[in-house]
């Protein structure tokens, strides 16, 4: 029995081999890969052309007496962006936070990942992993009043401040919380990405660079980092045009007052039905997201994206 | 708990009751004519409401017993206002059959679909020779919109941090005592028009000069407000981190109902008085949108406005309803021309016309 | 090999720190599941189960939780072949345009999610395919491919090029060589993205608000439209019921595959 179906199996394969072969010669191999990106290309096709059409109310006005766009191209929404000084600041906002948060994600992620690849132990293994994927499960509006509880005036962090005699402090509706909020949200990810990129790393080569005399910290250094870079480059990417692009936590941990780009395009399109300004405002914040992915690329190569080709 | 199965209790009391008077209400004919040539019902319409208490009165008063009336089913999309909007909009532009056969909104919100013209007509429905001057929306043609109740952006205040007494005036925000301590909505609705009059300003002025409006919701940010929606305000009465906020007066009612230690007064500066209502957006089949008429007719009946409002705590557009306990004579409550001196009502189409340059001023202030 | 101390307990340290920032609003949810009275708080007001009797009871909750499960599984089955093959495609071959083609494919994080949702609504709504299930699927999907093109090429970094030679050599067609060489490499990264996929789609709300409607409405556009004036336990309920099923599927998966797949590559 087993063995008939050993030669079944075989049979599939073959006809599988001649069909690829007839349909696909040897000679279009170089078009392979390109056949192999077309789905995905496809797929974020459907988001291009959204965007197309979300590029077309950008350039349209809203008529406030009929509440319809106009039906004559415009620059008005840009200029208008570019000459409130609100804009400029939200946008300053929104850059700096999501620079410091991929800072922290990747500092705080990397000892996680780290002592998660390297344990020889299986139970803390999957202990480890287990906790990183349990915070997914509760959404962010949830998990923010979580945080109310446990942050606000009367939460479980002011009154053990309040045992030693400190009076509460406001430690909610901040930019730093918003920060926080978002390094929580985010270091999971950053470890997903991380973990892979670090298990490509040899032990063997840590323990060399020991026994040649270097203490844990500049092999480190000199030895993980640098093979690690790949895996950081791709965490880093995520995280950051994750967290610049985020709306829910600046909304709810903010207190309204620490508004993200994201925040400001909601208002757009749903508070103050200007779909216009709403759509203009996506389109920047995707140039100046797309811009900063191009400029990390350049300069630290394209990660783990590259990780198969880098070590050949 | 007890209080829980109390609410429900009566609920379905109110709801025998409602279908009762529908039930009344075809036999007294005003169906009659139509039921000869009454279109095909539809196995469910669909109306958007928000959330929470918000839905369960609007089903008690309404949803239910009309089901109970036609056998149509009636399903509740929660979705926000604010957030079907662009869906509904969408819909009608690209000529599909819109999400929803009727929208419960904001006066102000559906004012601008209204504009837009995706509203359907709902100058026919035979209730409206029983209605209220509060029920027709102002300065449009017909009725793209029914109003269905008012309410009052009320200053609500946690009572034991004013034990001389309730606040009288909004300068009480500016007192230090509650820098860090004070909450108004995000985008500042319902504190605009206050706010000018708390700044100097005549609300005459309102839109050409707001400058006083301005100034004093300068002064406010220096206080260091919380910015936020209705969950956050009864979150932020709860765990005891603000002391006072500008917020619509149903929702401190149902933090109140949930043990929240809260009260409400309209300040001698006056109170923003605005109306919501049911209106229908256009692309609907012809059998869906009579049925969809009819539910908006038989809310503007008094049993089922009666039952609806009750829950909500708000004042209905027909004449002769009870006040819910305890609210007779409450501010938050006006029926009488006398109540409605203190508060503060500003044309719809004003307010469409400059919300958003509202909204990004309050925004631009509070940002920074 | 023995670890300097100073080593671990700079690692241990800043571990704790985020294992305990990571559980701790999981730990309070869980507890304020767990109260007796109307409004989330901890610890809770008196203990009691009333709030998951109170879920157990919904259909509605029930339907719109089988309708993100559904969500969820289109959007995976959709992410296993597009997402592993680009991320092989990516990492094996030299492609021309490279920079220009990555930082397309990260589109869907460079743009934010409302705005992904609008484009989309508009787009389907052209193409009168709202009101159903599968689109929800397919935009979940889109609007998180990256991540399961990046599991996918971060795993083949433990693919030897070699190997594949030699499977070729040894005269293995190039299917053969696809499934017994290069798809076993890669299974790790593929198994975790998709896992990845299934979760976020699961707990999509922003995207999945502006696609579904009354009657195709998603467990977690259920729960951020019913808060409202107050924001009550069940919605702690909830997540604790959602957090029992992820253990349940993380446990099974550690019996059937083991959960070193995700770190180990064979």
């Amino acid at each position: 029995m087993p063995k008939s179906a050993y030669l079944l199996r075989w049979r599939v394969m073959d006809g599988l081999e001649a069909l690829v072969a007839a349909i696909w010669p040897r000679h279009f191999h170089r078009a392979l890969p390109y056949v192999m990106l077309l789905p995905a290309v496809l797929l974020v096709l459907l988001l291009v052309i959204g965007m197309i059409q979300i590029g077309d109310s950008s350039a349209r006005t809203l008529d406030r007496s009929t509440f319809l766009p106009s039906d004559f191209y415009t620059a008005g929404n840009y200029q208008r962006i570019f000459t409130d000084g609100l804009y400029w600041s939200i946008l300053w906002r929104s850059l700096l936070g999501s620079v410091i948060v991929t800072a922290l994600c990747l500092v705080f992620a990397f000892p996680y990942s780290y002592l998660m690849v390297r344990t020889p132990s299986a139970l803390l293994r999957k202990f480890l992993l287990i906790a990183l994927f349990l915070p997914f499960f509760i959404g962010q509006v949830v998990r923010a009043y979580g945080w109310l509880i446990i942050l606000g005036n009367q939460g479980v962090v002011n009154e053990m401040l309040g045992l030693i005699g400190v009076a509460p402090i406001r430690l909610l509706y901040n930019y730093p919380a918003v920060l926080f909020g978002l390094v929580q949200y985010m270091i999971p990810f950053a470890v997903l990405m991380l973990a892979p990129a670090l298990t490509a790393i040899p032990e063997e080569m840590e323990s060399a660079a020991n026994s040649l005399g270097a203490n844990w910290w500049r092999t480190f250094i000199h030895v993980v980092l640098p093979m690690a870079r790949p895996g950081l480059v791709g965490a880093g990417l995520v995280v950051l045009t994750l967290s610049l692009t985020d709306f829910a936590m600046p909304a709810i941990l903010g207190g309204g007052s620490q508004d993200f780009i994201a925040n400001a395009i909601y208002d757009q399109f749903f508070r103050t039905s200007d779909q216009g300004m709403g759509a203009a405002l996506t389109l920047i914040l995707v140039g100046v997201g797309s811009l900063l992915v191009g400029v990390v690329f350049t300069l630290f190569g394209a990660g783990t994206l590259a990780m198969g080709r880098d070590r050949k | 708990m007890t209080n829980k199965t109390s609410i429900l209790a009566l609920s379905r009391r109110r709801f025998l009751g409602g279908a009762a008077a529908l039930g009344g209400l075809v036999a007294t004919g005003w169906t009659g004519k139509a039921f000869a040539q009454e279109p095909e019902k539809p196995a469910e319409i669909i109306v958007r409401a928000w959330g929470g208490s918000w839905v369960a009165s609007l089903q008690a008063g309404v949803s239910d017993p009309f089901t109970a009336a036609t056998g149509i089913a009636v399903r509740h999309d929660l979705t926000e206002d604010n957030e079907i909007q662009p869906k509904v909009w969408a819909a009608v532009a690209q000529g599909r059959v819109p999400p929803i056969h009727i929208n419960w909104d904001t006066t102000t919100n559906a004012t601008k679909s209204a504009l837009r013209g995706i509203t359907e007509d709902l100058s026919d429905l035979p209730n409206l020779a029983n209605v209220t001057e509060l029920a027709k929306p102002v300065g449009l043609e017909g009725y793209p919109i029914v109003n269905t109740y008012g309410y009052v952006y009320v200053l609500a205040y946690r009572p034991s941090a004013f034990p001389d007494g309730p606040p009288t005036s909004l300068q009480v925000l500016l007192d230090p005592k509650f820098k860090g301590r004070i909450a108004l909505y995000n985008d500042g609705i319902g504190f605009h028009f206050p706010a000018q009059v708390a700044g100097g300003g005549k609300l005459e002025d309102i839109p050409g000069n707001m400058e006083p409006a301005w100034e004093f919701i300068r002064k406010v940010k220096e206080q260091q407000p919380l910015l936020g929606e209705d969950p956050d305000f009864t979150n932020w009465f709860q765990n005891g981190e603000i002391d006072l906020a500008v917020t619509i007066s149903t929702n401190a009612r149902e933090a109140m109902k949930n043990g929240i230690d809260l009260a409400w007064t309209v300040p001698e500066e006056g109170s923003k008085f605005e109306t919501d209502g049911l209106w229908i957006p256009k692309g609907l089949p012809e059998n869906e949108l009579y049925w969809a008429k009819q539910y908006i007719n038989f809310a503007l009946t008094k049993e089922a406005q009666q039952v609806w409002l009750d829950g909500l705590g708000l004042p209905g557009v027909v004449p002769g309803l009870t006040p819910p306990e305890g609210l007779a004579g409450d501010p938050s409550y006006p029926t009488e021309p006398e109540d409605f001196k203190h508060l503060i009502r500003v044309p719809t189409a004003i307010q469409v016309e400059h919300e958003s340059e509202w909204f990004s001023a309050f925004k631009s202030i509070m940002q920074g | 090999m023995t670890q300097p101390l100073s080593k671990s307990i700079v690692i241990w340290a800043m571990v704790i720190v985020v294992l305990i920032v990571l559980s701790a609003p999981t730990i309070v949810v869980l507890g304020a599941s767990l109260t007796s009275g109307n409004i989330i708080t901890f610890p809770p007001d008196g203990l009691s189960l009333q709030w998951y009797a109170k879920i157990a009871m919904a259909a509605d909750l029930r339907n719109a939780f089988l309708r993100s499960l559904a969500v969820a599984s289109i959007c995976t089955l959709i992410a296993i072949p597009v997402g592993t093959l680009a991320g092989i495609a990516l990492s094996k071959y030299a492609v021309r345009f490279e920079h220009a083609l990555q930082i397309y494919l990260l589109l869907p994080f460079t743009i934010p999610l409302i705005g992904s949702g609008i484009g989309l609504m508009l787009l389907f709504g052209e193409w009168g395919l709202l009101g159903q299930i599968w689109p929800i699927g397919v935009a979940c999907c889109v609007i998180n491919l990256p991540f399961m093109i990046w599991a996918v090429t971060a795993s083949a970094s433990s693919l030897d090029p070699d190997l594949e030679l030699a499977a070729a050599n040894c005269g293995a067609p190039p299917v053969a060589t696809f499934f017994h060489v290069t798809l076993p490499a890669v299974l790790p990264g593929v198994i975790s993205g998709s896992l990845l996929m299934f979760i976020l789609a699961l707990n999509e709300f922003l995207v999945s608000l502006l696609l579904t409607d009354a009657r195709t409405v998603t467990l977690p556009v259920q729960i951020y439209n019913s808060i409202r004036s107050i924001i009550t336990p069940d919605l702690a309920a909830i997540s604790v019921v959602f957090i029992v099923c992820a253990a349940l599927v993380i446990a099974l998966l550690d019996r059937l595959v083991g959960l070193d797949i995700f770190l180990k590559s064979k």
